[in-house]
């Protein structure tokens, strides 16, 4: 599998603040890569550089062995999600998945919008408005709306972090089947160890600006500052106490 | 016990249109009688459909007070914009303040000279440009409220969907501005329609507002005169509350 | 666009004070602003304006806690709320004429009590036009602020949940009184005095009401100006400009203390 993305060094400074610093990463193609990182790490920041939301102080962003350093976002077809899902409140749910086709002047759209809706288990709430919709149902949105346009690569910035256990868990899983079905590469940022597990088919950890790309899952599970062991070791803990 | 009070803070409230209603139609009024002696339509049949003097001076205020808010809503949009997402946002709103706070009196003092330079002065440009330095700053600070976080991740999310900044701003960020919009445009309509201070000083007593014809009234104690500019003054911001009353809430 | 035109008239109106400009410029001198900061009249111009503007907004706000607290929930909802907006739409043009028609010797109440047999005659009638202590300046301010500060309290004691925090005070033992002084005054103060300061600093800074209803002497400080300016003695004028500037200089430090600049200070770019 080539490389379809490749960080090369990248670097960003706000004032005086490193907030990167010489960030190497790369990613196959239909691949997704989980990155984990607590608050205040740089991981946003990072995706934001990816997306062209933000400029690098230093470093490259090379997108299929092109340096998209100076494309502007509308023109790399890379989408960035949040973890609230920000649907267009004055927008249904179906108009919020037609925003990209629109933009792109696509026709038929409604057909694809519907088959999109239907993917997703979301057509009967197709005329709904965000603030008709729970939280899980708003995150379908917003993926659908990502997905229907095809992007080239997924950024995804805790996207289930706002969830309850069950809707994340059954998320994960429709996060999953799509990106296969779709064919997709993405970048799916989480503090979270067992979805990064789950999610991810490599992974990666940001710490204060620093990133560390693990050759492997198998790796990054013998790293002891992964915290996997630790995690391992408790409910093994837990399971003697009950017997 | 509650409910009579209520009718009566009501009725209070109601009683100034009244009065200036019934006093636009008056004629001799002297004192001590409680009624005037005559009631009349010439009043209004003489000023506003016959010299055409209140008439004039509706369409100057009317004229003035549209273009002033539509000018404060557009320049104020991205002004504020340009302020809510710099580095410097809070020294940016501190110094907007403080025309905020000034009379627009003393304003109108402190850069006449200006006006009188450019000869400005006694003219309707004129006071459409003063007025624009005074109202501005209350466009600013209510397009600052609505500049935040979401909005700028909202735009963000439409660049990597496929939009320009023009394709964003008016699918995206101008719809949901609305709300901010129109609070914008009645606020510095109304800031316009009420003005009287700097209107009659960089207008030179010529631009004939409304308010402007109000004095004139007083001035030559013509008060049932008064009484009618003030009815016009009134009527059009107690159609605006009604049709839209959230947008008058002054909100903390 | 903001800044820059204020900006370049307090560089004139400075200029000008100092002589530096103006139609009777001689040069630099300090002898203007020597007879504002020493003039007797130009000082009580000042404090009769914070006069006017203290008891205004104090009374106001009494009636508005009156009626915020009294009548909160049909303030919010119900057709009680449009009569709480409609004094919105009455300008001070228009409240000062009011005030002058229903006030003055010959007005309204005037002749009401003299029909009802109260007064024989038109002196017996109370003076509160054009009087010493600004009462009818007082009545127009107060008629025109206390919708403002109605709506003010209302919300406050919505946003913050007054009402759950009193009914928690009871459960707590607190009495009605108690709870009054120690829960919802305190917090209704809390949150609104900026804006009640603001409000004093609005009245003093009003021109329409002082000039329908104000007296020559003592004057409130903007028609004190606005003479100066406009006088016939060119040598009042660089008088003028240099009182408009210590009202500008007045205006900013009371801000600054009072923290109404810090309001945007400690807020982030986030829905307020």
């Amino acid at each position: 599998m080539s490389t379809f993305l490749e960080l090369q060094n990248i670097s960003k400074s706000f004032d005086e603040e490193t907030i990167l610093e010489d960030v190497n990463l790369s990613l196959e193609h239909q691949k997704t890569l989980s990155l984990i990182g607590a608050s205040g790490s740089g991981k946003t920041t990072l995706l934001k550089i990816i997306a062209g939301l933000e400029k690098a102080s230093n470093g490259n962003v090379v997108l299929n062995k092109q340096n998209i350093n100076n494309l502007p976002p509308q023109k790399r077809k890379i989408v960035y999600l949040y973890q609230d899902a920000l649907l267009f409140p004055h927008l249904s749910a179906f108009e919020n998945i037609a925003f990209g086709l629109k933009l792109q002047k696509q026709k038929n759209i409604r057909n694809t919008v519907n088959a999109m809706l239907e993917s997703l288990g979301m057509i009967e709430h197709a005329e709904k408005m965000p603030n008709q919709l729970s939280g899980g149902q708003k995150q379908r949105i917003a993926f659908g709306r990502a997905l229907v346009i095809k992007p080239q690569l997924l950024l995804l910035d805790e996207p289930f972090g706002a969830l309850d256990p069950k809707i994340r868990s059954n998320m994960q899983k429709l996060f999953k089947n799509l990106v296969v079905a779709q064919g997709l590469s993405s970048i799916f940022v989480t503090h979270d160890i067992k979805e990064a597990i789950i999610i991810g088919d490599g992974i990666a950890k940001i710490e204060k600006g620093k990133l560390i790309q693990f050759e492997s899952k198998q790796s990054f599970y013998n790293t002891k500052s992964s915290g996997v062991q630790a995690e391992i070791d408790f409910w093994k803990q837990l399971k003697n106490e009950k017997e | 016990m509650n409910r009579v009070l209520k009718y009566i803070y009501a009725c209070l409230v109601v009683f100034p249109v009244i009065f200036l209603m019934a006093m636009s139609f008056a004629e001799k009024w002297r004192f001590p009688d409680f009624w005037p002696e005559n009631w009349t339509f010439k009043n209004w049949s003489s000023s506003i459909f016959g010299q055409g003097d209140l008439l004039y001076s509706l369409i100057v205020s009317l004229g003035i007070s549209l273009m002033l808010a539509s000018l404060v809503c557009v320049i104020s949009f991205f002004v504020s914009k340009e302020i809510a997402y710099s580095k410097y946002r809070k020294t940016y709103m501190k110094l907007t303040l403080i025309p905020y706070i000034l009379s627009p009196i003393i304003l109108a003092v402190i850069f006449q000279y200006y006006f009188a330079f450019t000869s400005l002065t006694g003219k309707i440009l004129g006071v459409l440009i003063a007025q624009l330095f005074f109202a501005l700053p209350f466009g600013i600070v209510i397009f600052n409220n609505f500049w935040n976080d979401k909005i700028l991740s909202l735009e963000q999310l439409t660049f990597t969907l496929g939009a320009t900044p023009k394709e964003s701003l008016l699918k995206a960020v101008i719809p949901l501005s609305k709300p901010a919009i129109i609070l914008c445009f009645f606020q510095s309509f109304l800031v316009s329609w009420f003005e009287y201070g700097l209107t009659r000083f960089i207008g030179l007593g010529k631009v004939k507002t409304l308010t402007v014809m109000v004095f004139n009234f007083i001035n030559e104690a013509n008060v049932f005169y008064a009484a009618l500019a003030c009815v016009l003054l009134v009527l059009p911001p107690i159609f605006l509350l009604y049709i839209n009353k959230k947008a008058l809430i002054l909100k903390q | 666009m903001v800044i820059l035109p204020v900006s370049t008239g307090l560089i004139y109106a400075t200029s000008y004070s100092l002589g530096l400009t103006g139609l009777m410029s001689q040069g630099f001198t300090t002898a203007y602003w020597g007879e504002a900061l020493s003039s007797q009249d130009v000082w009580s111009s000042f404090l009769y304006s914070f006069w006017v503007g203290i008891v205004s907004v104090f009374i106001a706000a009494c009636i508005a806690l009156g009626l915020a607290l009294g009548w909160q929930r049909s303030i919010q909802q119900g057709k009680l709320s449009y009569f709480i907006f409609l004094p919105l739409c009455y300008p001070a043009t228009v409240m000062a004429f009011l005030v002058h028609q229903w006030f003055s010797p010959s007005g309204f109440f005037s002749r009401l009590f003299y029909n009802l047999g109260i007064i024989d005659n038109l002196e017996a009638f109370p003076i509160v036009i054009r009087d010493y202590y600004g009462i009818g300046i007082i009545l127009c301010s107060i008629f025109l602020i206390t919708p403002f500060f109605t709506i003010l309290f209302s919300n406050i004691y919505k946003n913050e949940r007054i009402n759950e925090l009193e009914n928690l005070s009871k459960t707590l033992g607190s009495s009605v009184n108690q709870i009054l002084r120690r829960v919802t005054l305190p917090i209704l103060f809390n949150r609104s005095k900026t804006t009640l300061l603001l409000f004093v600093i609005f009245v003093m800074g009003s021109y329409e009401a002082p000039l329908i209803l104000g007296r020559q002497n003592p004057q409130m400080i903007t028609v004190a100006i606005v003479n100066k300016i406009q006088k016939f003695n060119l040598n009042d004028i660089p008088v003028g400009y240099a009182m408009s500037i210590i009202y500008v200089l007045i205006v900013i430090i009371s801000l600054n203390f009072s923290g109404i600049l810090k309001t945007f200070q400690n807020r982030k770019i986030s829905n307020i």
